[in-house]
């Protein structure tokens, strides 16, 4: 069975709109998480959020579209997967070709049109030009448009977890013989359903969140976009190659719709088969980005988990602390941060942590470090128990 | 190859207790919403709180979870979710103006909600994942299945497609033009002539796995095409058939998703003048009415023909010359723009 590497890479998150901007903002330990500029909603004064400062007005001007029925859930995605295809050197053909397939995920596509959403499905009036813009389904079928993409196309919504399982199911595609290549990403944006619905469940934090940290108070919502050109072996030849996917996991938790069970069932499953699968033991393991939503519940299962699994953990971070949970976007950005630490050989700080839980005493990385490292591991864990790991492999 | 081993089926039709396709349930304003059963075994607390979706997903898969092997996941296609929820959230929201708002319907909302319930009913740690591709999100959990009894064919998995009516996509399909002008009932849909079509819902789950042992049917190809346009219709069919062996010859029969509307019929009709004229042709559309994954139904039928039931006149746009019903071909198109192909065998 083939080989997977990840050849090209796209990101935009609020710290910054391309790979590399993000990267450097990872090593400098810069934060994204601020006060709403652009995002008109209740809670702008009273609750940080992760927000990209690009009006979405500006994004269709530097992408260069101008298309009445455009969200900025699928501007995001589409910068994103615009970098991406050029980092991975694919020409116009490539990218056309029926065994070049396309996984796309989100949480809640274009309904950070909420507004205009409770106009249209309330009304027998005219509707707004975004009718065909609000479901998940929406920002993939844009994409594929765009590129004029004719392989295998699909989108997927687990929740938080949702572009870890597009980096999953892009690789099953391609090791089942499906496609030679997949472009596969995640995307949110910010959204008052998702803003009013995490505050609903009182998980966000009045301040920027403090992952694995004793006094956590919850989360802070994002947005971003991550995209990856994932490709078999035989295609890559001499090009560059940012890891492999060597292992994968989907497990489910099947305990509480919107928490996680004490033992954390659901994260240990995940991965310990990732681990399986890329044919390594704990051991193996050089770094772990953690999910880390800054959540009481997460943080706490995950660390059970993390030492059920590991005994000794190795090191690890939330890059949550930087970006705010991106929700859709979150598994395949932080599949890329998780490469970049691999590909470059360094650790970058988590940020705010003071003391750890008391129970389980974990203590994230908080400077830079270079070291070389073989395995890196990336958790996502979403509400309805979905949680999925990733390994990548240096090639 | 992925064998079907049983099926289940909640739609506006009698599918879920005793089968019978022989009475045509009405349609009501361009509607045809679900039969629901009393939902024996959902504890009466649990299914308050369900959204119509995941009642209709959590019923229909219940019945195959009893006395079956232990699953290794559960993966469901749903353009939607529970849309019903998403809207009273959403009514909330703007209400009151961000006010202080229960998490209920919010939860209930995502569109993972239904996979992950039958997960928690059924205490299944497995794999667990819901494609959401619109008129395609049947055809990629199938094709996601398809690769897992290739993976491991010794297990057994969960699939389905869910997807309801709610006020939200209603309205919303309406203002997009998707459906009828004028209320037209579902027993003249096909004679309409006009553009649009009615609005369904429904649920079909399905065990699923790589051991063709006491299998209903046989799952044996699947394709899917993304186009407007009708000559890339045509060469992706021939293309699914020719990759596929499939003989035209041999099959008994072809499922169409003709759905009424006019401005389709010229993908219906190409795939017709593709098929030899012996082939006997069955519509299903005037029983689910339309929604993005009421190809899961489409296989239903397969199942529930190939088990050697036959399709009431008023299903049977077309008599075959076979009379044997154990190679099936299936086509669907959504919106004119998502198009699949499947071949069935029994």
């Amino acid at each position: 069975m083939t080989k997977v590497f990840v050849t090209g890479m796209g990101l935009i998150t609020s710290l910054g709109d391309s790979v590399v901007e993000n990267r450097n903002s990872l090593c400098s330990g810069k934060s994204g998480i601020t006060s709403l500029e652009l995002f008109k909603s209740k809670y702008a004064d009273s609750l940080p959020f992760a927000e990209i400062k690009i009006a979405t007005e500006k994004l269709k001007e530097i992408l260069s579209v101008d298309s009445a029925d455009l969200t900025r859930t699928s501007l995001l995605a589409l910068h994103a997967c615009k970098q991406a295809i050029l980092d991975s050197g694919l020409d116009s053909s490539q990218v056309k070709s029926m065994r070049t397939a396309i996984v796309g995920a989100n949480t809640v596509g274009g309904m950070c049109l909420t507004d205009e959403l409770y106009k249209d499905s309330n009304s027998k009036e005219k509707g707004s030009p975004f009718l065909a813009s609000y479901d998940a389904g929406s920002v993939t079928l844009f994409l594929q448009k765009h590129f004029g993409l004719k392989g295998i196309a699909n989108t997927i919504n687990t929740a938080c977890s949702s572009s870890a399982n597009v980096i999953m199911y892009g690789s099953r595609l391609i090791k089942n013989g499906l496609a030679d290549r997949v472009i596969v990403g995640g995307v949110d944006s910010l959204a008052k359903f998702t803003i009013n619905g995490f505050n609903s469940l009182h998980i966000l934090s009045k301040e920027a969140c403090r992952p694995f940290d004793k006094s956590r108070q919850g989360l802070n919502l994002g947005e971003g976009a991550g995209f990856l050109i994932l490709e078999k072996e035989s295609l890559v030849q001499n090009r560059n190659v940012y890891a492999e996917v060597s292992g994968y996991c989907n497990a489910n938790d099947a305990f509480h719709p919107s928490s996680l069970s004490e033992q954390g069932d659901g994260p240990f499953n995940a991965m310990k088969g990732a681990l399986d699968l890329a044919g390594i033991s704990t051991k193996d393991i050089d770094y772990i980005n953690a999910h880390g939503t800054a959540t009481e519940n997460n943080d706490q299962v995950e660390s059970v988990a993390l030492l059920r699994l590991f005994g000794t953990v190795p090191p690890f971070s939330s890059t949550k602390s930087n970006t705010g949970h991106t929700l859709g976007a979150a598994g395949a950005v932080e599949a890329i941060f998780s490469i970049l630490s691999l590909y470059h050989s360094e650790l970058y700080p988590h940020l705010r942590f003071t003391d750890p839980i008391p129970e389980t005493k974990l203590i994230p990385v908080q400077e830079y470090e270079k070291r070389d490292m073989k395995h890196v591991m990336s958790n996502s864990f979403g509400f309805g128990g979905n949680c999925t790991s990733l390994v990548f492999s240096k090639v | 190859m992925l064998y079907i081993h049983k099926a289940s089926c909640i739609s506006p039709q009698n599918t879920f207790n005793n089968v019978d396709l022989s009475i045509l349930m009405p349609s009501f304003e361009n509607m045809l919403r679900a039969i629901e059963p009393g939902y024996e075994g959902i504890p009466p607390g649990q299914l308050r709180r369900m959204g119509k979706a995941v009642r209709l997903g959590v019923g229909a898969a219940l019945p195959l979870l009893k006395d079956s092997p232990q699953l290794a996941g559960i993966i469901l296609g749903t353009a939607n979710g529970g849309m019903e929820d998403c809207i009273k959230f959403l009514n909330q929201i703007i209400d009151y103006d961000e006010g202080t708002l229960t998490p209920t319907n919010f939860v209930q909302s995502t569109t993972n909600a239904i996979a992950s319930q039958i997960a928690f009913m059924s205490g299944n740690k497995g794999y667990n994942i819901t494609h959401v591709h619109r008129g395609l999100s049947f055809e990629n959990a199938l094709q996601d299945a398809m690769m897992h009894a290739i993976e491991d064919p010794t297990k057994t998995y969960l699939l389905g497609g869910v997807d309801e009516i709610s006020d939200y996509n209603f309205n919303i399909d309406f203002l997009l033009g998707c459906f009828k002008e004028k209320f037209t009932s579902n027993d003249a849909l096909f004679n309409a002539n006009t553009p649009g079509t009615i609005a369904g819902e429904g649920a079909a789950m399905f065990l699923v796995g790589g051991q063709k042992e006491n299998s209903l049917a046989c799952m044996h190809a699947l394709s899917v095409l993304t186009s407007t346009d009708e000559r890339e219709l045509k060469e992706s069919f021939a293309e699914f058939i020719y990759s596929n062996n499939i003989n035209l010859e041999e099959v008994d029969v072809f499922i169409s998703g003709e759905n009424g509307d006019r401005r389709q019929d010229n993908f219906n009709t190409e795939i017709e003048l593709a098929m030899p004229p012996e082939i006997g042709i069955v519509r299903y559309k005037h029983l689910t009415g339309e929604y993005p994954s009421a190809s899961a139904f489409s296989l239903w039928l397969a199942c529930h023909l190939a088990q050697g039931n036959t399709a009431p006149a008023h299903m049977v746009k077309k008599v075959g010359a076979k009379k044997t019903c154990r190679n099936i071909l299936v086509y669907n198109c959504y919106q004119g723009l998502q198009h699949s192909f499947m071949h069935v065998t029994s």
